[in-house]
């Protein structure tokens, strides 16, 4: 499993200061090893089927709606990571601007896969984000991790894609995340393109990064943490 | 399309890998006689290995010109700090996918186009502002053909664009600049790749 070597060891080299397996040690109501969308699923209730708005996602084969809804995960990953940093105003300089700029387009990505998914679209999970969105530099780094992780996970779902309009709607924003990707890592102070050829990752590497993140949460908090949390 | 044992134990996997995939092995390039012009490609056909590697002679001079461009930077532009090692580390890369993109297309790669760059090498600046230019149009280029492709090779490309558009942001945000400006990367076609291609300096005459 050469993969699974390559994302540890990426992680760690990512995971310079420990924030991620710190965060992982605070996990409370963690969801373990379940599965991104099961997660998403279960943090949100469960799959708004047939509330609204059915037509959007008429067109698109089962196979097609489960990588988008996958996509979906996390993109609203993204956005609440983002949108939660730069209200925590804990970001200055270059990185609260280029929040901001990435946190825009994250949220434009989630409105995206929400209008072509219509009523087959996963809710968004509750996230606790653990403290990283409130040090410029834990948020850097972490940014660098989901950042890598988009592109890995966009890389490996677009050649399992049905159709061409979706398809050419998935590269197009893959290659933004590698923009984002290279953002952050310059800010962070790291290479932003180590390598010739960028890896895909599978959805079960994916997912069991994520789960170690315990980032998505099933219950939203009960105890008031010093910061106010959002989840936007 | 099975993979013979020899050609996977080339020292690089990945330029064996996209051969294999293109190639089918053995005789496939012969096998397609008809290469229609590239710029009278359509976007409608579908996908084959033969369309895939008519693509990939619109990808060839793609990295052919990304190789030149940094080269001919590093030797002109006085190019020092974190300019340096990006044109440095980026022409590293360029050059594998040049050499990717060759194996791949075998006897059917097209010649080493010429390059006229004219000022666009001679200083740090107008060579930034180059680079920002030439790595978007790789990124639109191979994003525009991703729907043409075969699957197998669309996978492969997928781990080019990707560092084509990490170079594209790490060259913009070494000045400052908005390094993603876009929440969605608009893909050109191969006629428009060709003249922005024409634009930046290559001559195929």
């Amino acid at each position: 499993m050469d993969e699974q070597r390559d994302f540890a060891r990426f992680l760690h080299a990512v995971d310079v200061d420990g924030a991620i397996a710190e965060a992982s040690h605070q996990r409370q109501l963690a969801l373990s090893r379940r599965g991104l969308l099961a997660a998403a699923a279960a943090g949100a209730g469960a799959l708004v089927l047939g509330r609204s708005e059915a037509r959007a996602a008429s067109g698109l084969s089962a196979n097609d709606v489960g990588i988008l809804n996958y996509a979906l995960v996390l993109e609203y990953l993204q956005a609440s990571f983002y949108t939660e940093a730069e209200r925590s105003g804990a970001l200055s300089g270059k990185t609260a601007q280029a929040a901001t700029v990435v946190g825009a387009t994250e949220r434009a990505h989630v409105k995206a896969f929400q209008k072509l998914l219509g009523s087959k679209a996963v809710k968004r999970p509750l996230f606790d984000f653990q403290g990283v969105t409130e040090a410029q530099q834990a948020f850097l780094k972490t940014a660098v991790a989901f950042e890598d992780l988009a592109v890995a996970a966009y890389k490996g779902q677009a050649p399992k894609l049905r159709s061409s309009a979706v398809l050419a709607a998935a590269v197009g924003i893959h290659s933004v995340e590698a923009r984002h990707a290279a953002w952050m890592r310059e800010l962070f102070g790291v290479t932003p393109a180590v390598n010739a050829f960028d890896k895909p990752a599978t959805k079960q590497n994916i997912n069991r990064i994520v789960a170690s993140t315990h980032f998505i949460v099933a219950h939203p908090k009960m105890k008031a943490r010093s910061k106010p949390q959002y989840t936007g | 399309m099975a993979p013979t044992a020899a050609s996977t134990t080339n020292s690089d996997g990945r330029r064996s890998r996209l051969a294999l995939i293109v190639t089918g092995g053995v005789g496939l390039a012969a096998a397609s006689p008809f290469l229609r012009p590239l710029l009278g490609m359509g976007t409608a056909d579908a996908a084959s290995k033969s369309q895939d590697l008519r693509i990939l002679q619109l990808v060839l001079q793609l990295e052919y010109t990304q190789v030149a461009l940094y080269e001919q930077a590093l030797k002109e532009a006085s190019l020092n700090g974190q300019l340096r090692d990006f044109a440095r580390t980026a022409l590293k890369h360029e050059r594998q996918h040049l050499a990717a993109v060759k194996q791949a297309l075998g006897s059917k790669a097209g010649p080493k186009p010429r390059f006229e760059f004219g000022s666009k090498t001679k200083n740090a600046e107008a060579f930034r502002q180059t680079a920002i230019k030439l790595e978007d149009i790789a990124v639109a280029g191979y994003n525009g053909q991703a729907a043409n492709l075969t699957k197998p090779t669309l996978a492969v490309a997928a781990e080019i664009v990707s560092v084509e558009a990490r170079h594209a942001a790490w060259v913009r945000a070494i000045a400052g600049e908005v390094a993603a400006p876009d929440p969605v990367d608009k893909p050109m076609t191969a006629s428009e790749v060709s003249a922005a291609l024409n634009e930046i300096g290559l001559r195929t005459s």
